[in-house]
Formats: structure tokens, sequence, C-alpha cells
């Protein structure tokens, strides 16, 4: 393995469990941004196990109760329990967006290696396609589709993978062209591989640790739109709780001085992202060997 | 270099011939068919047929395809059945004001970012820079909705010194008011993207080595940074005005949300709620086509001013 491929893949052993501490000091962002979103996935789905309320029993002589022992985040103005509500509200919020990543990363990575696999007039006419739909606004995009079609947890994972593929795509085949001239791909085709070979075994491992950091970077936009269109409105619907909902039914609140219907979803939301965002350049960082 | 702009100018020609369809079939796709939408879903079967004649929505797509082309070309924007004005009319009375909280937001930002990017630069290699550094990426993740509703509590709720939404009516002062907190939203991730971006390249302009030059000949700090480092590390701004159109677009969008404050977005945002279809897709495309053309200029002005992209 050359010096430059082994810097690419310097980042695996991060992901051992073995060397945690080395881990900590090697590359202190990607590990703090992974502990925090690991800790907010453990709070949406473990959390329910140790506080057991429901997100949705009604209690109408315990409104707008400010945080205090016996209700941790408060309750909200329905008397319901803002902790439970934070916690089943997570769930939507991250899961939707990480599994929209992954719809994303999907057809990123078939649409890149097939512009980057095909005659160049091919590549030539993929790429103008992508620069044309690059250039779409996404968010209003989605805001528009969003009034259109009947919104659940699936439909919204499909508008989130089916818009913002694009940007994975162009790195696919990007790399896809700095991989397929290299001696040892040649030296495969020689041998007689065909091109869905070289495409699973030698293209996708060369790309896998910038297609990742792409990946990460994903999942922080889709946490921060489906926030956005869930405090809209047009995201995850109610009763259903979801932190941008949570929001957005907080600052419909705001007047009557509830801080924390406000503040506990808009932390949630930034810090999920931050998160996303810290390994993301904590990774970026390590390829570029900074 | 023109064959850079002809390439340039028929991407744009794509997505815009993209979106428009993609609009198009997607209202085609609404439940029931936009005669439906305009009725409502209870309609009687008779009345939705006489309007999908007298709208022409019973000819055959391909047509209707067409015929939307034609309307949209002629600046025929649709009737808005919900708000019962044109669309034109109504685009007319937002437009300026989103203009007026894009720009505002715009000039805060750069701004903000040429005074916190100067700074950075300079104390690139001290706690100060790493905390400007910190503060950037924080600013820069944060949702414009989240930093909307703490303003909004804090300077509206709590303090009252400001109008928590909505628009001034009586006089300057009043508008200017009821702008100060949507403009301070959206000027807050703008100038953390502009911001981070400058002062790495203020950096880089401390380190040549006419700073220490002019420093040895005994000028100023102050004469350094404004005569020097400045006009230096400002070039890329055109680039990075570019960059950050997408992002003052849709934070645009969620800030006038927030704030109530009536201007395209907000009308995007309430035509999808209230799903009153002929109003969404005018703004859709309105939006969109701004978008479009705000990447355009950015980048034909880019690569006019930046020799290497005109030689690629």
């Amino acid at each position: 393995m050359n010096e430059r491929a082994s810097r690419r893949w310097g980042f695996l052993p991060l992901l051992r469990w073995g060397t945690f501490g080395r881990s900590w000091r090697a590359a202190p962002l990607v590990m703090s941004g992974l502990t925090l979103f690991l800790a907010l996935l453990a709070f949406s789905w473990l959390g329910p196990w140790v506080y057991p309320q429901s997100p949705y029993t009604i209690h109408p002589h315990r409104l707008f109760l400010a945080p205090s022992l016996q209700h941790p985040l408060g309750t909200d103005d329905l008397g319901r329990s803002f902790l439970a509500r934070m916690m089943y509200g997570g769930r939507p919020s991250l899961g939707v967006a990480i599994v929209g990543s992954i719809l994303a990363l999907l057809i990123g990575l078939g649409y890149g290696m097939a512009s980057g696999l095909s005659p160049v007039w091919l590549d030539r006419v993929f790429m103008r396609i992508l620069d044309a739909i690059l250039a779409l606004p996404t968010l209003i995009l989605m805001i528009f589709f969003a009034a259109i079609v009947p919104l659940s947890p699936l439909s919204l994972i499909l508008l989130l993978g089916l818009l913002s593929w694009p940007g994975l795509a162009r790195i696919v085949r990007n790399e896809v062209l700095a991989y397929k001239e290299r001696d040892y791909v040649l030296a495969a085709r020689q041998y007689g591989a065909g091109t869905g070979y070289l495409a699973r075994t030698h293209l996708l491992r060369s790309m896998f640790p910038i297609v990742i950091v792409n990946a990460t970077f994903t999942v922080a936009d889709l946490i921060l739109t489906l926030a956005g269109l869930s405090f809209l409105g047009l995201g995850i619907q109610p009763p259903q709780p979801s932190w941008g909902g949570l929001l957005g039914n907080g600052s419909n609140l705001a007047i009557t001085g509830s801080w924390w219907l406000i503040l506990f979803p808009g932390l949630a939301i930034l810090l999920a992202i931050l998160s996303m965002n810290l390994v993301g350049q904590g990774l970026l960082n390590r390829l570029e060997g900074r | 270099m023109w064959a850079m702009i002809v390439r340039r100018l028929s991407v744009s020609v794509v997505s815009l011939i993209l979106l428009v369809t993609l609009v198009f079939f997607m209202i085609h796709a609404t439940p029931g068919g936009p005669a439906y939408s305009i009725l409502g879903s209870h309609a009687s079967p008779q009345a939705v047929a006489a309007l999908n004649r007298q709208m022409g929505l019973d000819r055959p797509l391909s047509v209707q395809y067409g015929i939307w082309w034609i309307h949209l070309l002629e600046g025929r924007l649709g009737y808005s059945y919900i708000q019962h004005v044109g669309v034109s009319h109504l685009i007319g009375t937002y437009l300026d004001r989103t203009l007026a909280l894009d720009l505002g937001a715009l000039s805060l930002s750069i701004l903000i970012s040429l005074v916190v990017g100067l700074v950075q630069g300079y104390w690139a290699e001290r706690l100060g820079g790493r905390v400007i550094g910190f503060l950037q990426i924080v600013f820069y993740a944060m949702p414009v909705f989240f930093t909307g509703i703490l303003l909004i509590y804090v300077f509206s709720i709590r303090l009252n010194w400001l109008p928590p939404g909505g628009i001034g009516h009586h006089g300057w002062g009043a508008r200017l008011r009821h702008l100060a907190l949507p403009v301070l939203t959206l000027a807050l991730p703008v100038s953390a993207g502009f911001s981070r971006y400058f002062g790495h390249q203020a950096r880089e302009e401390y380190r040549q080595d006419y700073v220490r030059t002019a420093r040895a000949r005994g000028l100023s700090e102050w004469r350094i940074a404004t005569r020097h480092v400045l006009r230096n590390a400002v070039r890329p701004f055109v680039t990075l005005v570019g960059m950050m159109i997408p992002v003052l677009f849709v934070g645009g969008v969620l800030t006038e949300s927030v704030f109530n404050y009536p201007g395209l977005g907000w009308l995007l945002w309430r035509s999808a709620l209230d799903q009153d279809y002929p109003t969404l897709s005018a703004i859709t495309l309105l939006i969109g086509v701004l978008t479009i053309l705000g990447n355009l200029i950015a980048d034909l002005l880019n690569s006019i001013l930046d020799v290497r992209v005109r030689y690629e």
C-alpha cells in the first residue's frame, strides 16, 4: 500500500474498540462528534427504558410546568412530559435523516459510478444533467413536494433521499475518474475482471473514506432540513413528536414564557448537526493530512 | 472564455427546464388533480368535470404541458383561489420585502465577517483566534429557526425592545425595527460562513513577506490591516457571495416564517400549508429561477475576475 493510500485508510483504526484511548488523542474531533451522536441516539432509543412515561398522555392539571426533579424537562401545553416527548421525538428526527442519507448515498453511488465508467461523451451528458440538478434549490422543492405528497416518515425518507444525492454523485464520479486508470485497476482489467467487479472491489474500496466523509455531512444536512420542515409543519406530523415539530410548537407558545419548550428541542437539533459536522470535519482533516 | 460562458449558460437552461417540468408534473400528481384542490375534496364530480373543461385540464397531458410553458413565458402565473388575486400581483407585493431582508442580511454579514475575519487572521495563533473559530462552527450549524426564536424570546418577550414579528406599516422607523431581528437572524449563519473563509484568507496574508516589510517600515497595525491585508484578502469575495446565495435564500424562507415576515418565503410556507397550488408553484418557480440566476451570475463574475478559472 503506498503512502497516499495508507493515509486515506488511516482513520479506520479509530473505529476499533481496543484503541479507544489512542483514538481520542489522535482524532479528538471525530471522537467527540461520534460520542455526542451516539449519546443522542441512546437518549432517543434507550431513554424511554430509563424514563418510562408516555409522550402522548395528556394531564390537564399540570400544564406548562417548568423543569423540576419530578418533571426533568418540564411539561408542555397539554401537560405531557416534555422529557418523554424529547426522547420519542429524537427517533424520527434522527432515524429519517439517517435512512434518507443511506438512500441518497446509494443513488449517488449508482449515478456517480455509471457516469465515471461511461464513455467520455456520455459522462459529459451525465455531468451536465447533474450540474443542472445541483442548481435547484433543494429546500424550496422539499417544501413544494411536502405540500403535495401525504406526509409520513416513509414519504419523508423518500423525499429527503431523492433530493439530496447529487452532491455525493459528483464526488463518486470524480473518485472513479481518479482511480480507474490506476495500474492495479488496469491490471485487474487485463486479467479479465468485469466492470461490475472492478467497481465493487477496487473503486468502491478506494473511494470509501471520502464517500463516508461526505455521507456524514449529508446526515447533518438532512437532520437540519427535516427539522426545518417539521418546524414549518411540513415534516413529521403531530401528535407524533419530532425535535423540529416540538420547537415549532414551543415558538408558538413563546409568549407564555415557557423557555424549556424552545431551548431543549433547539439544543437537540443543534447538537445533532454539530456532532455530525465534527465527525465529518475531523475525518476530512485526517484525509487531507492536516 | 466564450466556450465556458456558453457551457455555463446551457447548464442553467437545463436547470430551468428541469425545474419547470418537475413543478408541472408534481402539480398534476396532486390527489384528484388540481380541480379537487381548488374546489375542495368534497366537490361533486360534475363541478370537477366542469372546472376541468374550463381550465383545459381534460386535454392530453402533453398539450397541457405546452400550454403551461406558453403561460409561463407570457408571465401568466395563474390565480390564487385562496387569496382571490392574481399570483403575479401577490409576487409584486412580497418580492421587495424579501429583497429588503436578504440584502440587509447580506450587507450586515459582509460587515461582520470583514471585522471578525481580520481579527481572526491577526490572532490566528492565539486563544482569541481559536475561540472565534469555535463560534463560527457553532453559528454555522445553528438553525435559523432556533436563533430566531431565541432572539424573539430575549429581545421581544423578556426585554420588550423589538417587535416579535410582522412588518411595520407606519414609517421607516417601524419598518427598520421590524427588520432588525430577522436581518440579524439571517446574517448570523451567513457571516459564520463568510468570516471562516475570510479569516483563513487574512491569516495567509498576514504570513506574507510584505506584511513583515510594512511592519519593518514602521507602519501602524491599523494601516497594515486596512491598506494591505484587507485589500488582498477580499479578492475571493465574489465567489463567496455566490456560494452563500443558496444559504441566504433558504435561510430567508425559514427566517420569514419564524418572524411572520410577509415576504416570498413566508408566502411559500403559507401556500404550502393552505395547499394553494397556483401560488405555491409560482413561488417555487420564482425562487428557483432566482437561485439559478444567482448561481449563474456568481459563476460568470468569478470566471471574468479570476484568470485561472477562465483558462481552465
